[in-house]
């Protein structure tokens, strides 16, 4: 440590703070006459209020207090605070739901109990229960059980009909008591439970019922053909029923019922259209054309200059939504409302989906997967108030406080202090509304870019493909590591590999799909396996974070090329994932590009560039004179 | 799966905590209580069960109707799932469906069913 010098202190002290989207970082450093940087200390806190206005002031102050703490120093010794120039960047989310499953005069049945009875196919004409006694022998009967009936009378019943010689060839139950029944027949036949809505089963009319063998999946009636065989149909009608066919594909049993107009249909639901305009043309878009279709367009109208969702529908409602957001983060009080023509939708991210729903006239609470797109979309006004923040914090510190530089440039000059990385560097900040990417040529020339979609993007596609209706959940998925509990004592975990546990596991994660929370495995409420979950997740980072790495890599990089960038470095909260650095060194491997987790100042992690680059700056720049207080 | 009955304990529940487990295929002995039972609740005849069942799993019914699932491996006081003496029949159904999907290794049927 130097001693003080006579004329300027030979230390200057100050503080670099990073305001982010949710989290506020403080790098806190001395500064030694001839622009020497000693780093004293870092801190992290939650960000308090919107990015970008004055109710962040408290979790500023609270952040540069921490790191004067961990160091051992007082707030008096401050010289200067910087705060980072952001650019406003919020960020909105939908999602489309654009097919829609519909089954008409209950003419299907396609759910899958988890205990059907019996196996084989039936096919007859669906007679209740109560109607067994007076039924001629003759015709196929496929029997209706409704709530209410026990599993012996059931069986009784229908054992005594059988041996009046009624061919009873099925049975449709409401109740979850397909093998109890099955097991008291005298003749085994097909049986298909747990149909909540049996009383709508039509009664009169010709019906197959299928069970496949355990371990199986039915094979007639998921085959156009075979309905076409069972039932007699013509080719016309057969083009007709190829729907109900692929809607049982993969189920262990089905039930479809041959009505004069029931029908299984798939539509398209009009969702609205997206109006681009960037590059000197006005494009639009189906969204219902899908993601691929919707990007496409985007890329043409790069750089795009605003969006327009069509009004009155949810695309519409959606980029109006994130628009009147930023309006209202931007008023100032006493001063007049920011114009919303100010603010403009600078990026879009569409994705592909799919959206587990019930289908529309399913007897037994079926659910089809529709197809969906998941929108993204990012605005940014040129209004800042950070220097409002800067003037507050200042006050509640008391000391000087002041803007040090923009965000882009900032998390550059703190990324190149993780070991190992030179000119010409390129940082990703992967974060929760936005991907950011920024670019210090050899030269020293920097650009930056932000695009639509991060981390709450991959949180909503894991939360509706999952169908877990909890974004808890859906959070935890995304950020802890995949698990089957295997007995009471032991799990499995994705890699293969088994953990023994002393104390029992409860019992409401046996047998399930759990995620590795810090707190003990929690339950993922998924009747799917272990792989789907995770080949979900896989897939939700992939197309959000790797689509969105080159998507900003080829903004920032000279020419579009991905091959002129030398070093990547990964920063924000989303770099501290398990794989999703993983992936994305992947996909820049093939472009020669050296792609790894920042390392700031060789301790921080992916953590703490932008405040760290802020110090840096401050301490390459001419000696200046503390700025007065600022009123 | 091993069921360790009271001599008095209800047919009624004994008769669904039977159907649970045959609905998902898993067979079930019902015996009484070696030493009479009356020293038991559900939970104890329930885990002495499951120490004598070949698949470690182990249903109790006392006298009073209330039932218990028991795991051989775990701790006397932490059975899986228990039922008590007002308990509906659907509560005893799902008795047996539960132990049953000890055995068979499945999600005990609690939460979500999607």
């Amino acid at each position: 440590m130097r001693g003080p010098g006579p004329a300027e202190p030979a230390e200057r002290l100050i503080v670099g703070v990073d305001i982010g989207n949710s989290t506020t970082e403080a790098c806190l450093a001395s500064i030694g006459p001839e622009g020497a940087v000693s780093y004293l200390g870092t801190d992290l806190t939650r960000t308090t209020g919107v990015k970008g206005t004055p109710d962040n002031t408290p979790g500023a102050l609270t952040a540069i207090r921490g790191a004067l703490a961990r160091a051992g120093r007082s707030a008096g010794e401050v010289r200067t605070v910087l705060l980072n120039e952001a650019t406003p960047v919020i960020s909105g989310l939908a999602m489309e739901t654009i097919t829609e499953t519909i089954i008409t005069e209950s003419t299907m049945i396609g759910h899958n109990p988890t205990t059907p009875g019996g196996e084989g196919l039936g096919v007859g004409t669906t007679r209740s229960i109560a109607e067994l006694g007076e039924q001629e022998p003759g015709e196929p009967v496929v029997c209706v059980v409704p709530h209410g009936w026990d599993f012996d009378d059931a069986a009784a019943t229908i054992n005594a009909a059988v041996q009046r010689g009624v061919a009873v060839v099925a049975a449709i139950l409401a109740g979850d008591d397909a093998v109890l029944i099955t097991n008291r027949l005298a003749r085994a036949v097909p049986v298909v439970d747990e149909v909540a809505a049996v009383e709508k089963v039509p009664l009169g009319m010709l019906a197959a019922v299928e069970v496949a063998a355990p371990g199986r999946t039915i094979r007639t009636l998921s085959n156009s053909y075979g309905l076409a065989t069972v039932f007699g149909l013509d080719p016309a009608q057969t083009r007709q029923v190829s729907p109900v066919a692929r809607a049982l594909t993969g189920n262990r049993s089905a039930v479809v019922v041959r009505t004069p107009s029931g029908d299984v249909t798939d539509r398209r639901i009009p969702v609205g259209e997206l109006v681009l305009r960037g590059a000197g043309k006005t494009l639009r878009v189906d969204v219902d054309a899908g993601a691929e279709a919707i990007m496409d367009v985007v890329g043409r109208a790069q750089p795009l200059d605003d969006a327009h969702g069509e009004p009155g529908t949810h695309v519409g409602g959606m980029l109006a939504q994130v628009r009147d957001t930023m309006a209202d983060v931007m008023d100032l009080p006493g001063q007049p409302a920011v114009p919303v023509s100010e603010i403009a939708i600078r990026d879009v991210l569409a994705v592909d989906t799919f959206v587990p729903a019930d289908v529309r006239g399913g007897l037994a609470g079926e659910v089809a997967l529709e197809n969906a797109v998941a929108l993204a979309a990012m605005v940014s006004t040129s209004r800042s108030r950070m220097q409002l923040v800067a003037d507050l914090v200042s006050e509640g510190l008391g000391a000087a406080a002041e803007i040090g530089g923009v965000e882009g440039e900032m998390a550059v000059s703190g990324a190149l202090t993780t070991p190992g990385v030179d000119r010409p560097v390129a940082v990703l900040d992967l974060g929760g509304g936005s991907t950011d990417a920024a670019l210090l040529t050899r030269e020293g020339e920097c650009t930056a870019v932000h695009v639509a979609g991060a981390g709450e993007l991959v949180t909503k596609l894991i939360d509706s493909e999952l169908a877990l209706g909890d974004r808890e959940v859906a959070e935890s998925v995304k950020w802890f590591p995949l698990a089957k509990v295997e007995s009471f004592f032991h799990i499995r975990h994705e890699d293969g590999t088994v953990q023994f546990f002393d104390e029992p596991l409860p019992p409401h994660v046996y047998a399930r799909v759990v995620v590795l929370t810090p707190d003990g495995p929690a339950p993922v409420g998924t009747r799917h396996g272990l792989d789907h979950v995770r080949r979900v997740r896989r897939e939700a980072k992939r197309r959000v974070f790797v689509v969105n790495a080159l998507r900003a890599l080829r903004q920032v990089a000279p020419g579009g090329n991905l091959r002129a960038l030398e070093f990547v470095v990964l920063l924000g909260g989303s770099a501290l994932d398990f794989e999703i650095p993983d992936m994305i060194a992947d996909a820049l491997a093939p472009h020669g590009i050296v792609c790894g987790t920042g390392n700031v100042l060789g301790t921080e992690g992916p953590r703490n560039a932008v405040a760290a680059g802020l110090v840096r700056t401050y301490a390459a720049g001419p000696m200046r004179a503390a700025p007065g207080p600022a009123t | 799966m091993l069921v360790y009955r009271h001599p008095s304990a209800p047919l009624p529940v004994l008769r669904e905590v039977c159907a649970g487990a045959e609905e998902e295929g898993v067979p079930t002995e019902v015996v009484d209580a070696p030493g009479g039972g009356d020293a038991q609740d559900a939970t104890a005849l329930a885990h002495a069960a499951a120490l004598e069942s070949r698949l470690d799993v182990g249903i109790g019914v006392d006298a009073s109707g209330a039932a218990a699932v028991h795991h051989a491996k775990l701790p006397e006081d932490r059975p899986p799932a228990t039922t008590g003496p007002d308990a509906a029949p659907p509560d005893w159904r799902r008795a047996g469906r539960i132990g049953a999907r000890v055995v068979k290794g499945l999600p005990l049927m609690e939460g979500p069913r999607p």
